[in-house]
C-alpha cells in the first residue's frame, strides 16, 4: 500500500531547496572555533565572535579544572585489599562475638569479645553469667586496648637479649632444680592449677605462693580462724537489707566489685508502688566511691577501724552507746548506734563487710556477721570465691628465704613484688641472689625487668583459658586472634618443662572433654563460655568462740583511747585503690589513665586526698571562701605536699576531697610505674607501696602517723570537672540534680513532680493558673512560641536510674572503645580538651565535711529542641526523625557555636589530631607530642571500631546514642520482617553498666523498656534543666537516699532546709 | 570682626588662610612626596606585626584550634571577642559618611574619608577572625549558600552566624563601594597632578576617568545619597545582627534582648574612639590640624561621652534584670561571675566598667574634650574598655553556665591566640600606612565644598552680605 505524505509547509512538500537548508540547521549553532577564526582574527576581539559567552565558559571551566589539577595536593593512597580466599566464617563488615573471659590477677567477668574482621574489638558482658549477668567494669571495658598495646614484649628475652624459644627451654632445662618457687597472683584456673601441682611435683621441695599486691589475707586468715576454714565465702548484697561497710569499697576495688554491684543495684532499685529500699551505712577514712552511694557515712581514722568493729559487735549484742568506750568523736559513735540498730532490725537480712587487711578486725566482722544472722543468708559458705588466695607471710617468707639463699629458682606469673612489695628492696637484693629468674609476662614490669628468662605472655584474647571465679561458676577463655607477637602460654612452658607432650590448647581440651562428657560438650560450652552452677541455697558457718576473744581483745589493747592523748593530732594514711587502676594493672592503659576517678573526677596522676578541715589548716586553703574555693578550683596547679612516714616520703599535689576524715589523707596505689610498660606511664603519679608495712601477719595499708609538711611547688592536677557543689549565692540549681531523702519521699512522693511544676510555671502563659499536672502536662506544647512537630515512628530515648547509678565508670570506657573516642592525654585534659561522649558528673550537697554525693552520668541529651542545632551555620548537626541530634563531621566547620549554646555542654571539639584522622599526615609530630602519644600508632588504632568514623581535627562531635547500633538493629528487624524491640539494641554504656542504671530504648514503642521506667517512676522521673524547654530524650530518676537518721534531724523539708541554709552561707561568703 | 550671622555654636571647619589650591597642596603632600623615617618605622612596625600574625594563623590552622587556650566549656575566647571588637570599631566610618551626610552634618568633611577607610580596614581585621576561628578552615565556603551537588545541601538559614556572614559582606562591600566613590574625584586630582607616567596611568585607571564635568559630580552627589541610604540601616544592622550571635543563644549573659541597642552603642561608642587615636596621629604627623581640627575632636567626643553613657545604662539594666528575673542563672552569671570583684573574672568587668563607664564621664567637660593629649589617652582606655566588654561577654558566660560540673579552669590565651590578635594589629596599620601614603585621607573635594561657607579665611567676604539688607539676604539665600 503506498504511503500517504503529510506535510506541513510547501517548502516539505515540494522538498525545497531552502527549507533543506532551514531543516538541517535549525538547531546546528556553530561553535566558534572552526568557523569564527576569521572572525576573529579580523576583529581581534573575542567580544566580536559569534558566542563570546560560551567560549569564555568553556575557557574558564578548562583553565579552572586545569588550576584545580595542577594544585591539588598529593592524596596519600591507602588500599584496601580484599580476600584473595575468603575464611568461611569471616563476612568483611560483620562482626562476630566470641565468649571468652576477662581474667587480671585474679579478677574474672565473663565477656563476649567482638571480632571485626579477624581483630577483636570490644569487650561486652556475657548476660549468661550467674556472677556478673552481663556487667563490665571499666577495667574489662578497657582490657581490649591491652591486647594492641605497643609495649608488650613481642619476643622472649634472655638476660636483656632476644632469644629464641628453643634456647630458652634449653637452658632453662640445664639450670631448672633445686628449691622452685612459683610465685603468682590469685590463680582461677582448675586446669592451670593441675599443670602447676604437676610441674612443681618434678621439683620436690618446691611451692607455689600467691602473691596479690592488694592482698585479701586478714580475710582469708580470720575465715581460718573464726570457722576454720581459709576460704572467702561468697556474699549477697542484693538479699541485704542493712548493709555496713568497714571502708569496703565493693562497688569499686574490693573483690569482686562487678558482682557486688550487680547485688548492691538490687536493694537500691525502687518500685514507686511499694518504696523499699536497702540503708547501706558505711565508715571511711577517705572518700571512696562506695562511700559516696552510701545512704549514710561516718568518718574515721583508720585506726579507729578494730574499735568500731568492736563497737559495732558490742552493739549488735545489745550494748549502748555508752559501751563504745573506745571511740570519743560523739558522730562516731551514733552512727555505729545506727548501723547496729539498722542490722539488729533486719537480722537474717544484714550485711557487715570490711576492707581492713587486719586479722583480728575481720574476725570481729565475722562475729557481727554471725551474731545478725548473716551466715547462711547473705554470706555463702557453699559457694566460695577464688579472686584472692594470696597470703602477705607466704610472700614475706619466700623474700627471707631469696635473701637467705634457699630459693634456687623463681617463676613468676602476674605477680609484681619488685613494684608492690612494701619493701621492693629487699625483693630485689633477695632476686639477685636467685640463680634463675624467670617471668612470664606481656610486659616489662618491675619484676620482669629483673628476671633473666623472660617469656613473653599473650593477652587473654589471644589464649586458651579456664576459670572458676566461685564454685562451680566456671568461665572459659578463647582466642579471637592469632597471637601478634611471639608469646607462650606460660601452662606451655610449664607443660614442656614438666615433659608433658601436649601443649596447653590440647590439655585443656581434654581436661574439659573429660569432664563434660566429650569433646561435643566442651564445644558447646565453649559457645556458652561459661557454666553456671544449679542455684542451690545459702550455706552458713559456726563461729569459733575463743577466736573472737581473742580478736577482741587484741583490738581493745590496741584501742587508741587507751594511748596518750598524742594520737588525736597525729595524722594518719589510709592507701586505696582507684576505680581504673587498681592496683597498677591499669596503669599502662591510657582509656584507663583517662578515665576520671569517680570521687576526685582526677586523670592521669595520683594525689593526696585530704578533707576541707585539713586543707584550711595544711594549706590554708578554705572551700568556703567563695574567693579562696575558685582560686583553687580554676587554677590546675595543685599545692604540693611531702608525706612523710619513717624514711619513706614523696612529694605529691594534694587534693581537697569532701567526705575525707578531718585528720587522714588517701594515696592511691598503682601509679609511678616503670616507663617500659608504656607511653600511657610516663609522668604519671608516684609509687605509694612504700608507706604499706608488713605487720609480721599481713601487709597493712595505713599509717597511723604521717609528717605531711607543704612544699612551695605546685603541680597540675588533670581534673574533668573542678566544681562539685550545685547550690551558688544565687540559688540551689536543683533543675540539674534531683535528690531527696527516702522519708521524705515516703512522705510526699510527689515532691519532685511539685518541684517541676513549679520551675516550669513560669515558662508558660498563664501558668500561674494552671495546676501542677497541667504544667507538666502542657509544657511542652505551650512552653514555646513556635509549633510542636508529632514525632512519629521510632522515638529513641535513654533513662538514668540516678539510684543504681553508681559512678563506676564502665560506661564510660565502654563508650570510648565503641566510639572511637580520643585520648588526649594529661596536658589536653589540664586545658580542658578531653573527649568523653559520656561523662558521670558528681555533685555534694549538705555538709561540707561529709556531705552526700550524686553521680549523674551524662551524654548528649539528644534534645527535640536542641539549642545546638539551630545555631550551626551549615546545619552540620540537625535531627533525624528518629529523635537523634545528629553530628555531620563532613559537613561540621568547626565554629564551635554548638558546643557553646548547648546546656549541658556535652559536644566536644577536636582540638588537634587525636587519632591520626588529619588529613596532613603525622601533623602532631614534633609539636604537641603529648597529645598523640598514646592513641594514634598503627598497631593502637586496630582497636578503632571500624563502624564509627575516626573525627578529624577541627570538627565538633558527641554521643550519638550509638547510631551505628540502632541502624544494625533496625536492620536486623527488618531482615526478619518484623517491628524492632528493645532486645534488638543495646547503647554500649547501657550494656557495659553492671548495674543496669541505663534503660534505652524505642519511647514510641508501648512496651518498650523506656517507655515503661518512664511510666512506672512518675515521680522520681526528671529531665536536666527542664525549664529550658529544650525537650531532652535523656530523662533520670531522681537519687533517693536512705538516710532516715538524717533526714529526721532536718524533720520534714529535710533537704529543703538545708539548701537553703546552704544558700545563706554561701551568701555571707561572698 | 564678628559678624552678624556667624554661628555662634559652630566654629569653622577649616582654619587658616586656604583657597582651593591650598587645599589640595596640603592634603596631598604626602602622596606626592617621598615618606618620612617615621613613616617606614612605622610601616615596618606594622609588616612585622602581620607576619607575626600570619604565623599565628599558619600554626592555627596546620596544627588546629588547639594551639589555642579555648576548651570544653569556653568554645570562643579572644577569637570571638577580638571579631566583635573590630566590627564594633569598623562602626564609626560609616556612621560619620552616611548617617552624617543625610543629616548634612557639615562637619565630617574633614575626618570622613580616614573613617571610612578605617571602617574599612578594622572589618577587613574583623573578617579574619569568623574565619579562622573554624576548625577547618579550608571548608569556610560551606557557609556561602551556593547552588552545589550535596543534595543541594544548603546553609542553615536560622543560624545567626550565617545572618553574619551575610551582614559583615554586605557591609564590607557597601562600605568599600562609599569611599571608593567618594575617593574617585580626590584621585582625578591626583592623576591630574602627576608627576611621572606610571603615576598617572595608576591614579587614571583608580579615577576611572573621571573629569569632573557636572554630569559627572551630578552622579557622584546621586550616587553619595545612595550609598548613603543603603549604608545607614547597615549601620544599624551588622552590629544588631553581631550581637544576635549571643542574644539568640540559651546561655545566661547572652541570652538578652538588650543586646542590639547595647551593641550598637557599644560600636559606635569604640569606633569613635578609634577614629580618634587615629585622626590624632594623622593630624599631626601630616599637618593637618586646620582640616581636622580641635572642633571636630570636640564633636567625636560628645558622641564618646553620649555613647558610652548608654553602654552604661545597659550594663547597669542587665544588672538589675539579672536580679529582677529571679532567675538564678542569670544571677549567678551578672551578680558573681561579673559584678562581683573576687571572682575569677571578676577584674574584667569592672575594668570594662571602669573604662566604658566612668572614665569617659571626663568628657562632659568642655575643657577636657578639647584637650587633644586626654583625648588620645582617652581613645585608648575606651578601645581598652570595649575589648573587656565583649570579652566579659563572652568568657564570663560560658565558664560557667548552666550545669556546675562544666565550669571551667582559668582562662588565658596562649602565645598564638594573642599573635593573632596583634597580627590583626599589623594588618590594620599596614593597610593604614599604605593609605595613609598613597590614598588621600581627607576628602579634597569635600573639604573644597565647605571651605567657602565654613572656613574660616573665607569670614571676612562674608562682611559684604553682612551689610546687605534683610530683604535682599533672604531673596539670595532662601531656596
Amino acid at each position: 500500500m503506498e504511503q500517504k505524505k503529510h506535510w506541513s509547509s510547501f517548502g516539505e512538500l515540494n522538498n525545497s531547496e531552502a527549507y533543506n537548508k532551514e531543516v538541517k540547521d535549525e538547531f546546528n549553532e556553530e561553535l566558534p572555533f572552526v568557523e569564527d577564526e576569521s572572525v576573529l582574527a579580523k576583529s581581534g576581539s573575542f567580544l566580536q565572535a559569534k558566542a563570546p559567552r560560551r567560549d569564555f565558559l568553556k575557557y574558564l571551566g578548562f583553565s579552572t579544572a586545569a588550576a584545580a589539577a595542577a594544585a591539588s595536593c598529593e592524596m596519600p593512597i591507602k588500599k584496601a585489599i580484599p580476600f584473595a580466599n575468603k575464611p568461611e566464617d569471616i563476612v568483611p563488615g560483620i562482626a562476630d562475638y566470641y565468649a571468652t573471659t576477662y581474667v587480671q590477677d585474679g579478677d574474672v567477668v565473663s565477656v563476649l569479645a567482638k571480632v571485626r574482621d579477624g581483630r577483636p574489638i570490644k569487650l561486652e558482658g556475657n548476660d549468661l553469667s550467674a556472677i556478673t549477668n552481663g556487667g563490665t567494669s571499666a577495667r574489662v571495658q578497657a582490657a581490649v586496648l591491652d591486647l594492641y598495646d605497643t609495649a608488650r614484649l613481642r619476643f622472649p628475652l634472655i638476660a636483656g637479649k632476644e632469644a629464641s624459644f628453643e634456647a630458652i627451654d634449653k637452658a632453662i632445662a640445664a639450670e631448672l632444680g633445686g628449691n622452685v618457687v612459683l610465685v603468682s597472683s590469685s590463680i582461677t584456673s582448675p586446669s592451670t592449677k593441675n599443670i602447676i601441682a604437676q610441674f612443681l611435683s618434678k621439683h620436690p621441695g618446691s611451692k607455689h605462693v600467691t602473691y596479690d599486691a592488694v592482698s585479701h589475707s586478714a580475710m582469708l586468715l580470720a575465715n581460718e580462724a573464726a570457722y576454720g576454714k581459709r576460704i572467702m565465702p561468697s556474699y549477697h548484697f542484693d538479699k541485704a537489707k542493712a548493709i555496713v561497710s568497714l571502708s569496703a569499697d565493693f562497688l569499686g576495688t574490693w573483690l569482686s566489685p562487678v558482682e557486688f554491684a550487680k547485688q548492691y543495684a538490687v536493694g537500691k532499685k525502687i518500685d514507686e508502688k511499694n518504696i523499699s529500699m536497702s540503708k547501706h551505712i558505711h565508715f571511711e577514712t577517705v572518700a571512696s566511691m562506695t562511700g559516696s552511694n552510701a545512704d549514710e557515712k561516718y568518718l574515721c581514722r583508720p585506726s579507729e577501724m578494730g574499735a568500731i568493729a568492736l563497737g559495732l559487735l558490742n552493739a549488735v549484742k545489745g550494748g549502748t552507746v555508752t559501751e563504745i568506750n573506745n571511740i570519743s568523736d560523739a558522730t562516731l559513735k551514733a552512727g555505729i548506734m545506727a548501723a547496729a540498730k539498722a542490722l539488729t532490725a533486719h537480722k537474717g537480712a544484714a550485711l557487715v563487710v570490711a576492707g581492713s587487711n587486719d586479722v583480728n578486725v575481720q574476725i570481729l566482722v565475722n562475729a557481727i556477721n554471725d551474731a545478725v544472722g548473716a551466715n547462711g543468708n547473705t554470706i555463702d559458705f557453699g559457694t566460695t570465691l577464688n579472686y584472692r588466695q594470696g597470703i602477705d607471710s607466704d610472700f614475706a617468707t619466700l623474700v627471707e628465704d631469696m635473701n637467705g639463699g634457699k630459693v634456687n629458682t623463681v617463676l613468676f606469673v602476674g605477680a609484681n613484688p619488685v613494684y608492690a612489695w612494701p619493701n621492693a628492696d629487699k625483693v630485689k637484693a633477695g632476686l639477685a641472689k636467685v640463680k634463675t629468674t624467670i617471668s612470664f609476662n606481656e610486659k616489662l614490669d618491675e619484676t620482669t625487668s629483673l628476671c633473666k628468662y623472660v617469656i613473653p605472655a599473650p593477652h587473654f584474647l589471644e589464649s586458651w583459658g579456664d576459670a572458676e571465679p566461685a564454685t562451680g561458676h566456671f568461665s572459659f577463655i578463647q582466642p579471637t586472634i592469632a597471637p601478634l607477637f611471639k608469646t607462650r602460654a606460660f601452662q606451655d612452658s610449664l607443660l614442656k618443662w614438666s615433659g608433658d607432650v601436649n601443649d596447653y590448647t590440647t590439655y585443656l581440651k581434654n581436661f574439659w572433654s573429660i569432664k563434660l562428657g566429650g569433646v561435643t560438650a566442651w564445644d558447646k560450652t565453649l559457645q556458652a563460655g561459661l557454666i553456671n552452677p544449679t542455684p542451690s541455697a545459702a550455706v552458713g558457718a559456726s563461729l569459733n568462740g575463743a577466736a573472737v576473744a581473742s580478736a577482741s581483745s587484741a583490738v581493745a589493747a590496741k584501742n587508741p583511747s587507751s594511748k596518750n592523748n598524742n594520737d588525736k593530732n597525729k595524722i594518719e594514711l589510709a592507701l586505696y585503690q582507684k576505680v581504673g587502676i587498681g592496683a597498677g594493672q591499669g596503669a599502662a592503659n591510657p582509656w584507663l589513665q583517662e578515665l576520671p576517678d569517680p570521687v576526685t573526677r582526677a586523670t592521669w596522676d595520683n594525689y593526696i586526698i585530704v578533707s576541707p578541715a585539713m586543707a584550711r589548716t595544711l594549706l590554708n586553703i578554705d572551700l568556703n571562701n567563695a574567693g579562696q574555693a575558685d582560686a583553687y578550683e580554676v587554677q590546675p596547679p595543685k599545692k604540693v605536699v611531702k608525706v612523710t612516714v619513717g624514711k619513706t616520703s614523696i612529694e605529691l599535689p594534694v587534693l581537697i576531697i569532701p567526705g575525707t576524715h578531718p585528720s587522714t589523707i588517701g594515696i592511691a596505689v598503682g601509679y609511678g610505674r616503670t616507663e617500659t610498660l608504656g607511653k600511657a606511664v610516663i609522668g604519671t603519679g608516684k609509687n605509694a607501696y612504700p608507706f604499706a608495712s608488713f605487720n609480721g601477719q599481713t601487709i597493712s595499708f595505713d599509717q597511723a602517723d604521717v609528717q605531711l609538711t607543704l612544699t612551695d611547688q605546685t603541680y597540675p592536677v588533670a581534673l574533668i570537672q573542678t566544681h562539685f557543689r550545685y547550690d551558688t549565692a544565687q540559688g540551689n540549681r536543683t533543675e540539674v540534680v534531683k535528690e531527696l531523702s527516702l522519708a521524705s519521699f515516703l512522705a510526699h512522693p510527689t515532691e519532685i513532680r511539685e518541684e517541676r511544676a513549679h520551675e516550669l510555671k513560669g515558662q508558660i502563659m498563664d501558668g500561674d493558673k494552671m495546676t501542677n499536672e497541667e504544667v507538666l502536662a502542657n509544657f511542652e506544647k505551650q512552653g514555646t512560641m513556635y509549633p510542636v512537630y508529632e514525632r512519629p515512628g521510632i522515638k529513641w530515648g535513654m533513662n538514668v536510674d540516678l539510684n543504681t547509678c553508681n559512678g563506676c565508670g564502665a560506661c564510660v570506657v565502654a563508650c570510648n572503645a565503641e566510639n572511637n573516642v580520643s585520648v588526649v592525654g594529661k596536658p589536653e585534659v589540664l586545658r580542658g580538651h578531653e573527649m568523653h561522649w559520656l561523662r558521670i558528673d558528681k555533685y555534694f550537697s549538705g555538709d561540707m565535711d561529709n556531705p552526700n554525693v550524686v553521680f549523674q552520668p551524662l551524654m548528649c541529651q539528644h534534645c527535640d529542641n536542641a539549642p545546638c542545632e539551630n545555631v550551626c551555620p551549615v546545619a552540620a548537626t540537625n535531627h533525624s526523625s528518629e529523635g537523634l541530634n545528629q553530628m555531620t563531621y563532613n559537613r561540621c566547620i568547626g565554629t564551635r557555636y554548638c558546643a557553646n549554646n548547648c546546656p549541658f555542654k556535652v559536644r566536644r571539639f577536636n582540638w588537634a589530631d587525636y587519632t591520626g584522622a588529619d588529613s596532613f599526615p603525622d601533623n602532631q609530630k614534633g609539636e604537641v607530642n603529648d597529645v598523640v602519644l598514646n592513641m594514634n600508632d598503627d598497631l593502637s588504632r586496630m582497636v578503632l571500631n571500624p563502624d564509627v568514623t575516626v573525627r578529624s581535627r577541627g570538627v565538633i562531635e558527641k554521643c550519638s546514642f550509638c547510631v551505628q547500633r540502632l541502624q544494625a538493629a533496625k536492620l536486623e528487624a527488618k531482615k526478619a520482617s518484623r517491628p524492632m524491640v528493645d532486645a534488638d539494641v543495646k547503647v554500649a554504656c547501657q550494656q557495659a553498666c553492671p548495674t543496669h542504671a541505663i534503660s534505652f530504648g524505642n519511647a514510641n514503642d508501648k512496651h518498650s523498656a523506656i517507655t515503661m521506667v518512664r511510666a512506672e517512676n512518675p515521680n522520681r522521673n526528671f529531665t536536666v534543666l527542664e525549664q529550658l524547654h529544650v525537650l531532652p530524650n535523656v530523662t533520670y530518676l531522681a537519687k533517693v537516699r536512705n538516710d532516715n537518721a538524717k533526714a529526721e534531724g532536718h524533720k520534714e523539708e529535710g533537704h529543703k532546709e538545708e539548701g537553703h541554709t546552704e544558700t545563706k552561707k554561701a551568701e555571707a561568703t561572698h | 570682626m564678628h559678624i552678624k550671622y556667624e554661628s555662634q555654636l559652630r566654629e569653622p571647619l577649616v582654619y587658616g588662610n586656604k583657597d582651593y589650591h591650598q587645599v589640595t597642596e596640603d592634603i596631598l603632600r604626602p602622596i606626592e612626596t617621598k615618606p618620612t623615617r617615621l613613616w617606614y618605622i612605622g610601616f615596618s612596625i606594622a609588616v612585622t606585626l602581620l607576619m607575626f600574625g600570619a604565623y599565628s594563623v599558619y600554626r592555627e590552622v596546620t596544627y588546629g584550634i588547639g594551639q589555642w587556650n579555648l576548651n570544653k566549656t569556653i568554645g570562643w575566647g579572644w577569637d570571638i571577642t577580638n571579631f566583635v571588637w573590630w566590627v564594633g570599631i569598623g562602626h564609626a566610618g560609616t556612621l560619620i559618611s552616611a548617617v552624617l551626610l543625610l543629616f548634612r552634618q557639615g562637619w565630617r568633611t574633614g575626618v570622613n574619608r580616614a573613617a571610612e577607610a578605617m571602617t574599612i580596614f578594622a572589618v577587613m581585621c574583623a573578617g579574619q577572625f569568623p574565619i579562622f576561628h573554624m576548625g577547618r578552615v579550608w571548608m569556610a565556603f560551606f557557609v556561602m549558600p551556593y547552588p552545589n551537588s550535596r543534595g543541594p545541601l544548603w546553609v542553615n538559614f536560622n543560624s545567626p552566624l550565617l545572618w553574619d556572614v551575610f551582614a559583615i559582606s554586605t557591609y564590607f562591600t557597601v562600605s568599600l563601594l562609599f569611599w571608593y566613590s567618594g575617593l574617585i574625584p580626590d584621585f582625578a586630582t591626583v592623576r591630574d597632578r602627576a608627576f611621572t607616567k606610571l603615576r598617572k596611568k595608576l591614579y587614571g585607571i583608580a579615577a576611572f576617568g573621571w573629569t569632573g564635568s557636572t554630569k559627572h559630580w551630578q552622579r557622584h552627589e546621586s550616587l553619595s545619597l545612595v550609598l548613603a541610604g543603603l549604608s545607614t540601616p547597615l549601620v544599624l544592622s551588622v552590629h544588631t545582627i553581631v550581637s544576635f550571635d549571643f542574644a539568640t543563644s540559651v546561655i545566661p549573659g547572652w541570652h538578652t534582648t538588650i543586646f542590639p541597642p547595647y551593641f550598637v552603642a557599644g560600636a559606635i561608642f569604640s569606633g569613635f574612639a578609634m577614629v580618634q587615636s587615629l585622626l590624632i596621629i594623622v593630624r599631626k604627623v601630616f599637618a593637618l590640624e586646620d582640616y581636622i581640627t580641635i572642633g571636630h575632636i570636640d564633636l567625636m567626643n560628645k558622641v564618646i561621652v553620649l555613647t558610652g553613657s548608654i553602654v552604661g545604662i545597659a550594663y547597669l539594666t542587665e544588672l538589675f534584670m539579672g536580679w529582677y528575673s529571679q532567675n538564678k542563672y542569670e544571677g549567678y552569671t551578672f551578680w558573681y561571675s561579673r559584678a562581683y570583684l573576687f571572682s575569677p573574672y571578676g577584674w574584667s568587668y569592672w575594668g570594662m566598667m571602669a573604662c566604658n563607664v566612668l572614665s569617659p564621664q571626663i568628657f562632659w567637660s568642655r575643657k577636657m574634650r578639647r584637650n587633644v593629649f586626654v583625648t588620645f589617652f582617652m581613645s585608648i582606655i575606651v578601645n581598652i574598655g570595649m575589648w573587656f566588654e565583649r570579652f566579659v561577654i563572652i568568657v564570663t558566660s560560658l565558664y560557667r553556665d548552666y550545669l556546675p560540673s562544666s565550669w571551667s579552669v582559668y582562662y588565658s590565651p596562649t602565645i598564638w591566640e594573642i599573635g593573632f590578635y596583634v597580627g590583626t594589629f599589623g594588618l590594620f596599620f599596614t593597610c593604614f600606612f599604605l593609605f595613609a601614603k598613597y590614598f588621600p585621607v581627607i576628602a579634597v573635594a569635600e573639604i573644597k565644598y565647605v571651605l567657602k561657607r565654613s572656613g574660616e579665611s573665607f569670614k571676612p567676604g562674608m562682611e559684604s552680605i553682612e551689610a546687605q539688607p534683610l530683604d535682599k539676604f533672604v531673596h539670595d539665600n532662601a531656596h
